[in-house]
């Protein structure tokens, strides 16, 4: 039961008082990180449920879908021509596209119809879009499987070393999920504020980051929309931020997008005299500092 | 030595039946009455409309309701849905939680499945059950009374229920799976003329005047049993060992017979 001490779900950012920070990167403002970016030039892939191409909040931003494939248990990259089994992978393309208008989407399918999310296909999935030039992975899913631990060990590395931001949904239960959990992957849990630029930086880790997830209208399939919860969605709002950035700084590192993200955050600031209570937010809790204080 | 391997093998036996037997008799009720206990918990805490939990089914693929509680949840009981459709199916697929706040308005949503169990919801919370090996079902809940939404609080809950319900299937069918290890085994080192009443025969003589208190070593050994598609080649030779005394075992008692 080692899981059981993690936190689960979005807990940390239901009491963002908790959150305040004394320190905190200077000279990094939002607008220095993404002021003026469309996403123009990024590549995001979605490894889910397959993108809806032709759905009117993806505007057209889909440049390829390929879906993996069991052949004899054997994970097998093919195009795609699906759509979206559920609406789930189309619901975050449009929340990545309604922050950054001008990515490039790459549909990654590997939950659908037989596959039963199979956590081979998943990987497989991973495996291939680390060699198709994309920069950030918008991951709404996740493997319990043990035996997978290895190869999704190895596969993050692998995107770290080449500079491939792994956005990955914290599952809900306190238990062990990949790659979710792993250090180098913008791990993502829920907020309830509803704005989709709310970010808030958990200095409490695994889950580093937390972003808009609760009664969020979003894409669904077949040309729909509808108001869902869940870090699937709150997932898609950072891969969308992390992807403003990319734009207009080409070649940041992992490493350096989480500190932009940290030094960017909605956290509040703590000062040494005044530790805040623990309470549940409430209009008296402190607002976020201009950028670049400490 | 030999003798010392068949007393331990033999009480190991009687452990492994012993607990087979009692799974058998008791293990559909005991699952059902705790996944039922739990749904009925989960209908009353969030004040919802219903609250069922689906579990995954083999031979075909599907997702069947098993349980459901709240005024409006007798009607799923016994439904079947392919466990890659719908709101259960994504969850399920997917192992991702996910609340609905106005479901009639997801193109996907299954009207006439819905007329079925005689409640049209309006918003639906879902979680996955989930153990080692991924997802064996979904708990859901239709519709709180007080709120037209669920919350993040809400989602937290109900995946602690579903982790109890996780651990209470997860139990019975370890239970049944080390039955059906057991009757496998035997039917094999009774090279294939033991009957099913003569291996049943042979788990009672078994299990009669066992001392079935959980701290005994041997339960261990059970578990182990159950999970041999687990064992690392040390325990695999350990566990092979003691089966071939079983054998050797079975095959005297079938010569009394």
């Amino acid at each position: 039961m080692s899981g059981l001490d993690l936190p689960a779900w979005s807990e940390p950012f239901t009491d963002v008082p908790s959150l305040a920070r004394r320190m905190r990167l200077r000279g990094i403002s939002r607008e220095w990180a993404w002021g003026g970016s469309t996403g123009a030039g990024v590549r995001v892939g979605i490894i889910d449920s397959g993108l809806e191409r032709d759905h009117p909040r993806l505007a057209g931003r889909v440049v390829q879908s390929v879906a993996v494939e069991l052949v004899d248990g054997e994970p097998q990259v093919v195009p795609d021509e699906g759509g979206d089994l559920y609406g789930h992978a189309t619901a975050c393309g449009g929340i990545i596209v309604g922050l950054a208008p001008d990515v490039e989407l790459i549909s990654i399918r590997v939950l659908g119809a037989d596959l039963r999310g199979k956590g081979t296909a998943f990987a497989a999935g991973l495996e291939w879009a680390l060699d198709q030039g994309i920069n950030v992975l918008n991951l709404s899913l996740s493997s319990k499987s043990d035996a997978l631990f290895p190869v999704f060990h190895d596969l993050v590395d692998r995107a770290y070393f080449r500079g491939v931001a792994l956005v990955s949904a914290a599952n809900n239960v306190p238990a062990p999920s990949y790659p979710s959990l792993f250090a180098s992957v913008f791990s993502v849990a829920a907020h309830d504020e509803p704005d989709p630029m709310r970010l808030y930086y958990n200095p409490a880790p695994p889950v580093e980051f937390g972003a808009w997830g609760v009664d969020v209208p979003m894409a669904w399939k077949d040309g729909g929309s509808i108001v869902a919860t869940g870090n699937s969605f709150a997932a898609p709002h950072v891969a969308g931020m992390v992807a403003l950035i990319m734009a207009k700084h080409p070649g940041l590192a992992p490493f350096e997008l989480k500190a932009i993200l940290a030094a960017i955050a909605d956290n509040p600031r703590r000062t040494s005299h005044a530790r805040p209570a623990k309470s549940a937010q409430g209009p008296e809790a402190p607002s976020a500092p201009p950028a670049g204080l400490q | 030595m030999v003798e010392d391997d068949l007393t331990a093998a033999l009480t190991a036996l009687r452990a492994v039946g012993r607990r087979s037997s009692v799974a058998r008799g008791l293990q559909a009720d005991v699952e059902q009455r705790l996944l039922q206990s739990i749904v009925d918990a989960t209908a009353s805490l969030f004040d919802a409309e219903a609250s069922s939990i689906a579990l995954f089914e083999p031979d075909p693929d599907r997702l069947e309701f098993r349980v459901a509680a709240g005024a409006h949840g007798a009607g799923a009981v016994g439904m079947q849905v392919k466990p890659t459709e719908g709101i259960a199916g994504f969850v399920f697929s997917s192992g991702q939680a996910l609340a609905l706040t106005d479901v009639a308005s997801d193109p996907r949503f299954d009207l006439e499945a819905a007329q079925r169990t005689g409640y049209i919801p309006r918003s639906i919370a879902a979680v996955p059950l989930l153990d080692d090996e991924g997802s064996v079902g979904v708990l859901q809940v239709l519709d709180k009374r007080g709120s037209p939404s669920f919350s993040l609080r809400d989602m937290e809950l109900l995946a602690v229920f579903a982790s109890q319900a996780t651990t209470a299937i997860t139990a019975t069918r370890i239970q049944r799976d080390t039955a059906r290890l057991l009757q496998e085994v035997l039917r094999q080192v009774g090279d294939g003329t033991m009957t099913d009443a003569q291996v049943d025969a042979l788990v009672s003589e078994a299990t009669r005047g066992l001392d079935d208190h959980p701290e005994t070593p041997f339960w261990q050994l059970v578990d182990h049993v159950a999970a041999l598609r687990g064992l690392g080649e040390r325990d695999l030779t350990l566990v092979a060992g003691i089966l071939e005394v079983v054998a050797r075992h079975a095959e005297r008692a079938r010569r009394r017979a």
